[in-house]
């Protein structure tokens, strides 16, 4: 395998846009961070928020809002924010949100009895990545351990340790309160930047 | 990934706006299948675009695997049929989507028959684009551009003394 993508760009629309998309088990709050984002950036900044969701607020298909940055060298320079139906049944809607992404989120829920189901996921977000011809092992995703705020919670380490990872980028946050929200956002948007090349 | 030549791009929405024109449609959007649009024509004022992009891009590639089931590799064309407006979205190669909004039911056919038409042509452009997307994105300096945006973040996705969760 397997080819590094470039986001889209596009000369005459002028404008480039990546693709983030938040991962992780049900309620691990997918949701909740990209509520978060869309409540504290400023209206010139955002789109109009979808939520596809059950009657249960459960995340149906995907959640998604626009983010644009500013001009960059006379490019309008956007990110789209997509979030995935975290329950274990909805496979396929996973699958294709994943397609074109440049970067992911992955949201694992720090209680302590959900261990399994965080490196479950991740084991079936590697899976989905490769299915879309990305290589999970030089692509740019950041590991946030959400919910720090619960008792018993995993150590921070726990699941990189059962997954063998290293050098992943690691946040904490609390993402109801909306802590450690943005510092998620910024950095695997930095990490999504740093690897941006025109090949 | 696209990178269309000016000249190409101006020629896809040329194409677009005459299937507005031909078919009395409302307007008619390209997108690629990672539910970004790529060119649109006819009245854009009044949809969100972005949205629309996004959602018909989930949709399509879940009829895929929907067409998969079946035993099919996929569906080529999905129509929306609404009280007042409709919706006809085609496969545009392997890589894209476009959607066509139009009122009057009764032109289905003739909306049907444009998309159908100019289907190849647009294959055509976009292909010749993707061979020569390299040289059309020159005018970006890569170093230049990730200063640039890195400053952006840093200034925009702004983070609080409050949001230390680990504290």
């Amino acid at each position: 395998m397997v080819k590094r993508k470039m986001p889209h760009l596009d000369p005459t629309e002028k404008q480039i846009v990546f693709k983030i998309v938040y991962f992780g088990p049900g309620m691990s709050g997918k949701t909740t961070n990209l509520l978060y984002i869309h409540k504290t950036l400023t209206d010139k900044y955002k789109g109009e928020m979808l939520v596809l969701d059950t009657e249960k607020e459960r995340t149906l298909f995907f959640d998604f809002f626009p983010v644009s940055l500013g001009t960059v060298q006379g490019y309008s320079l956007k990110f789209h924010l997509y979030t995935i139906p975290g329950q274990i049944f909805y496979e396929a809607s996973r699958r294709i949100i994943l397609v074109g992404a440049d970067g992911v989120v992955f949201v694992a829920d720090s209680s302590a009895d959900r261990l399994d189901d965080n490196i479950e996921m991740f084991r079936l977000m590697k899976e989905n990545l490769r299915s879309n011809d990305i290589d999970p092992t030089c692509f740019p995703i950041v590991l946030q351990y959400n919910k720090r705020d619960r008792n018993p919670r995993l150590e921070i380490g726990e699941i990189e340790r059962e997954l063998e990872l290293y050098d992943i980028p690691v946040t904490e946050s609390i993402a109801i309160e909306g802590k450690g929200v943005m510092k998620t956002l910024q950095v695997v948007s930095k990490e999504i930047i740093k690897r941006f090349q025109i090949s | 990934m696209h990178l269309p030549k000016r000249e190409d791009a101006m020629a896809i929405k040329d194409i677009l706006s005459k299937l507005v024109k031909r078919s009395e449609a409302i307007t008619a959007l390209l997108i690629s299948r990672e539910g970004v649009c790529i060119s649109k024509a006819g009245n854009v004022e009044t949809l969100n675009s972005t949205a629309l992009a996004a959602l018909v891009a989930g949709m399509f590639s879940a009829t895929r695997e929907v067409a998969n089931i079946v035993g099919e590799d996929q569906f080529s064309i999905l129509l929306q049929q609404g009280e007042k407006r409709h919706i006809h979205i085609s496969l545009i190669g392997q890589r894209n989507m476009m959607i066509v909004v139009f009122e009057d039911y009764r032109r289905i056919g003739r909306v049907r028959h444009e998309a159908r038409t100019i289907g190849p042509d647009l294959i055509r452009i976009l292909e010749s684009r993707e061979k020569s997307k390299k040289e059309d994105s020159g005018d970006i300096s890569v170093p230049e551009f990730r200063e640039y945006a890195l400053n952006l973040i840093d200034r925009i996705f702004v983070v609080g003394e409050e949001e230390n969760a680990s504290s």
